[in-house]
């Protein structure tokens, strides 16, 4: 009998079964994904570099008699557990060109090595490890492929000197060292004997050559100080630092994490309003059930099979539906690192049997408190029940809106349990989608420039004049170059004032610990021209400013002084001012322009700024700085905010990552405002047919429902609005401040945050709402004598 | 007085599980202004099938509906629905209300509704509180519906059917829900607004209630099979001798 009951409940409640079933499905799916994701998310870094075998310690050298050099420190250094080196060359732009003659885009320095003397795992698009490749090939680093729109087979020239080779792309690889955003370095992995050709060439060998060390060690800070008695080092970390520069992946992850928790809430939140819904509908049911003497456990156990099934089936297609939705939702931030866990599968079905027992359990503790009622209280409470609990919040008397807006209001004021769910489950979804659309036009701007040197009208990024002007006659060749860019662009009528800043890592010593410091001075600039959050600018040779991170790893304070050994010369450096920046991960010191430094040594160069004499307005510098993309012959040329944006790197993934939450809040939206509508109209069904009978028109049902549905939506976007800026503070910034940054000011696009996004949820919304509405013309006037 | 209703050979049919069930065949009646027509019947004859193919509430399959002359199996929804909101008034069995609104306002929402009424909802309000105190209900002006006894709330929904002045009120068991007390109460409303001009056509059970109106129908198998014109009832002496008068015409009928 029990069964038999089940299934008439089962057929005659078939819409709200449906939506139930709809629901779970939806629930398990966002939740099995999203824990496996946030797990996924968590171990990130980690699980990738233990996959590649990173170590602990990580240094790069470069230059005259690089490679021997760091053997000698590290085999006598007690700390180092073991260390792995190999060897590499060193290539800038101007030595790549594709097929057709055109330069291949490499944004910072190229590493080319041999894939057998690699010491680091290299995977490919499948995250398996590449092994080797064959001479006349290279895999090269996944970025490049992409910046180049590069596919396997292509064909790209190297050139350096007398040296020439052709190498046809092999594939694309992650790489765990160079591979994150901030690094941006490209790695060419070629055979034994295509680097051989390379080696044998004396000036590569001698001035191009450097090695790459990877260090095991339970104690980084001694090998740090080992380290630092290496010559020739370029770069040097510990796992921290390399985790650091994942830092913009991350906040992709981190957004991924939050949207996973928001999904969480929305799916349970909803899931919750279902069960209490569809149990308050059963009440007359069970009260006749009582009535007729069936005993309350049994009485549960129909109940709880019945919500067993439905959760299980639903689960089974939620965890089916969680794997590829998973998939989607990471495809955005494992194109640079190899990401998993090593329960993938088992986290999905943990997390689908977990949403049948909370629904079972939910459930449960629902029918728990038919225990309480008596029959009659049963039928009663199924007949009156939800239905004449509510009190009016408005007066229609007192009112001037139409009966349609009156009772729109008034049942969202009347029941705001109900509404709540839909207003939480839309504001957290556009809450998100507020926030990252506040973070990318943050990017985007030119507000964040000064945090990547001088703030100039516009940049040019080309490595290999920095590299040759650097490895040429240090600060003289610099100069010359920045002439060069000046009368080039004085000839097309543009008068500029050119500098750039350069970056050298020196031994420190501060409360006698040993360091090895970023320090930064400019070419052609003066240490007023930049930012300082505290204090003031260095005014002689003897005073520096350091940033936030510097004074955490050193302990160093303004009014202290650190000693740096400069070209072989100590000499104490006041600390006067504290500046912020976003390069070097927010590891710098700023050195006064009359410090003496041999810029030969440095280790990297930013961008060439340009400042316009004629102090252009915004417009103009936008045609000047197309001009000077074709006097130039290239494409790196940007104007603040491009520079900015570049520098950053990820705007574009996070545009991609804007617009997939908007895809998932419209989803959201949608299957929220018809599920919802659809349950509305379930329970309201005898409210709907009697004021069809008194003369409500079909239009007029359909306007109160999408009313109501729009109040909910504006309540959910306004709050989302108001707390758009808090949030993006509160989530986004120590994001920033990860980076170097220490307060982030914001920019609000008002049409876009204000407008575009709230008129296309609300939009969709609209359209949901109304096309679920029009159900309601299936309800007769003349239902009034069938209806319950 | 002119007729309020015609109904000209009126069919209507549902087909179940393929079969086509004719629940109404070839009626033919005419209904008068300011009469008070009971429409009884066993279970399953039509009646309630009757009223709201009259009402406009459901499409005739074939036949004709005049209301005031005009042909409402004709008319478009929206025509249909205009005519319900300012022209009829509806009782039914089951008290429905808006459970998120007062007793109140409820009563006045199909004032509030119609494009016709251009009263200030001061006015209406005032208006409803007016028919609220006539019917007795003034009291429960501010409850929700759920504090409210069956009589209270029939009560208020007759007020909701005259808040338009309805030229007719269609009612369907409007007793069926109430104990004898407040059936009695409800069915000497009714009278009353009958007596102030207001036509009633109701489906009723009770021949009791039936009494009380000017006119009895009797419909079997989607037929009629009878109509007793009773006069109309102007002292409750009356009632006894009316109530054997429907009693024993209804055994004549095989009630």
């Amino acid at each position: 009998m029990i069964f038999s009951i089940l299934k008439k409940d089962l057929k005659r409640k078939k819409t709200m079964n449906i939506i139930l079933l709809l629901f779970v499905v939806l629930a398990t799916m966002f939740v099995a994904s999203s824990v496996n994701n946030i797990v996924t998310v968590i171990n990130g870094t980690d699980y990738y570099f233990d996959q590649a075998g990173i170590g602990d310690y990580i240094f790069i050298t470069m230059g005259e008699n690089a490679i021997g050099a760091a053997d000698k420190v590290l085999e006598n250094e007690t700390a180092v557990k073991e260390y792995r080196l190999e060897n590499v060359a060193f290539g800038s732009q101007d030595n790549f060109t594709l097929e057709n003659g055109e330069k291949v885009i490499l944004k910072n320095a190229t590493i080319l090595q041999s894939l057998a003397d690699a010491k680091l795992n290299f995977f490919d698009d499948n995250n398996e490890v590449v092994k080797e490749v064959a001479p006349g090939k290279a895999y090269i680093s996944r970025k490049t492929m992409e910046d180049n729109n590069l596919k396997v087979g292509d064909v790209i020239h190297f050139k350096q000197g007398d040296v020439e080779l052709a190498l046809e792309v092999a594939g694309g690889v992650k790489d765990a060292l160079l591979g994150s955003t901030f690094m941006g370095n490209a790695r060419f992995l070629l055979s034994e004997e295509d680097y051989a050709i390379l080696t044998a060439d004396e000036m590569i060998s001698k001035y191009y050559s450097g090695q790459i060390g990877y260090i095991d060690t339970d104690d980084t800070a001694s090998v740090q100080e080992a380290v630092s008695e290496i010559p020739g080092i370029a770069l040097n970390g510990d796992r921290a630092l390399i985790r650091m520069c994942y830092v913009m992946d991350m906040v992709i992850a981190g957004v991924l994490i939050v949207l996973s928790i928001c999904l969480i809430i929305v799916a349970f939140v909803v899931l919750k309003f279902t069960i209490t819904f569809t149990l308050s509908e059963e009440f007359r049911e069970i009260g006749v059930m009582k009535a007729i003497g069936i005993k309350n456990r049994k009485i549960r156990g129909i109940y709880l099979i019945k919500y067993f099934a439905i959760a299980s089936i639903s689960a089974v297609i939620g965890f089916f539906c969680s794997i590829p939705f998973g998939n989607m939702l990471m495809k955005s931030i494992s194109k640079n690192m190899v990401l998993g866990n090593n329960n993938g599968i088992l986290l999905n079905i943990i997390s689908s049997i977990l949403v049948v027992g909370i629904i079972v359990l939910y459930a449960y503790r629902c029918t728990g408190k038919l225990k309480k009622y008596s029959p009659l209280d049963a039928i009663r409470s199924g007949q009156t029940g939800e239905r004449y609990k509510k009190k009016s919040k408005l007066r229609i008397g007192k009112s001037k809106l139409r009966t349609t807006s009156f009772m729109a209001w008034n049942d969202v004021l009347s029941s705001p349990k109900r509404y709540l769910t839909i207003i939480l489950a839309f504001m957290i979804c556009s809450l998100l989608v507020f926030m990252i659309v506040n973070t990318t036009e943050t990017m985007k701007s030119d507000k964040l420039v000064y945090t990547f040197g001088k703030e100039c009208d516009a940049y040019y990024v080309n490595n290999t004049k920095a590299m040759s002007a650097m490895r040429g006659e240090g600060k003289e060749s610099i100069e010359a170059c920045l002439d060069e860019f000046t009368t080039q662009l004085a000839e097309h009528g543009m008068e500029v004032k050119a500098s750039v800043d350069v970056q050298i890592k020196y031994p420190a010593v501060f409360d006698g610990k040993n360091h090895m410091l970023t320090c930064t001075q400019g070419v052609r600039t003066k240490t007023t021209d930049y930012k300082y959050y505290e204090g003031d600018a260095p005014r002689n040779a003897q005073e520096i400013a350091i940033t936030q991170r510097i004074s955490d790893i050193t302990g160093a304070k303004i009014g202290d002084t650190i000693s740096i050994t400069i070209s072989g010369k100590t000499d104490d450096y006041l600390v006067v001012g504290y500046f912020e920046t976003m390069n070097n991960i927010g590891e710098l010191v700023r050195l006064h322009e009359d410090v003496n430094i041999d810029m030969k040594d440095a280790g990297s160069m930013m961008a060439f700024g340009f400042d316009f004499v004629d102090q252009p307005a915004n417009s103009v510098i936008k045609e000047r700085v197309e001009e000077m993309k074709d006097i130039f012959d290239t494409e790196e040329v940007f104007t603040a905010s491009e520079y900015s944006a570049d520098c950053i790197g990820v705007v574009d993934t996070m545009e991609s990552v804007g617009y997939l939450l908007l895809g998932i809040t419209i989803i959201v939206v949608v299957l929220v405002t018809i599920l919802m509508e659809r349950s509305f109209i379930s329970d309201e069904k005898g409210e709907i047919a009697i004021l069809k009978a008194i003369g409500f028109k079909d239009a007029s049902i359909v306007t109160w429902h999408m009313k109501r549905f729009v109040i909910v939506s504006i309540a959910a976007i306004l709050l989302a609005i108001a707390l758009s800026v808090p949030m993006t503070h509160l989530c986004i910034t120590p994001i920033f401040k990860m980076m170097g940054m220490r307060q982030v000011s914001y920019v609000i696009q008002p049409v876009k945050v204000f407008l575009l996004y709230p008129g296309v949820i609300l939009g969709v919304m609209l359209i949901s709402s109304l096309l679920t509405a029009l159900y309601t013309k299936k309800i007769k006037s003349s239902d009034t004598a069938s209806i319950e | 007085m002119g007729n309020i209703i015609e109904v000209k050979d009126l069919c209507k049919s549902y087909v179940v599980d393929k079969r086509q069930n004719n629940i109404l065949k070839n009626v033919n009646f005419s209904v008068e202004e300011g009469e008070m027509v009971a429409i009884m019947g066993p279970s399953g004859s039509g009646k309630s099938t009757l009223l709201y193919s009259v009402s406009g509430m459901d499409h005739a399959t074939s036949g004709e509906v005049k209301f005031l002359g005009k042909d409402i199996t004709k008319m478009a929804a929206g025509e249909l629905s205009s005519l319900r909101l300012d022209e009829m008034g509806f009782i039914f069995q089951q008290m429905y209300m808006l459970k998120n609104m007062t007793i109140c306002e409820n009563i006045i929402l199909p004032a509030c509704q119609s494009d016709k009424n251009t009263e200030k909802r001061e006015d209406i309000l005032k208006r409803g509180q007016e028919l609220m105190r006539k019917l007795g209900i003034i009291d429960i002006a501010d409850n929700d519906i759920n504090e409210v006894s069956g009589g209270q709330l029939q009560r208020a929904c007759i007020c909701r059917s005259l808040i338009n002045n309805p030229q007719i009120i269609f009612a369907d068991e409007p007793t069926g829900a109430l104990n004898r007390s407040s059936s009695e109460e409800v069915m000497k409303e009714l009278q009353r607004i009958n007596q102030e001009g207001t036509t009633i056509m109701m489906v009723t059970h009770d021949a009791k209630v039936a009494a009380r109106c000017q006119r009895v129908l009797y419909i079997v198998d989607g037929n009629i099979k009878g109509d007793i014109n009773l006069s109309k009832m102007t002292d409750e002496s009356q009632m006894r001798d009316r109530e054997r008068t429907v009693n024993n015409w209804l055994m004549e009928l095989g009630w």
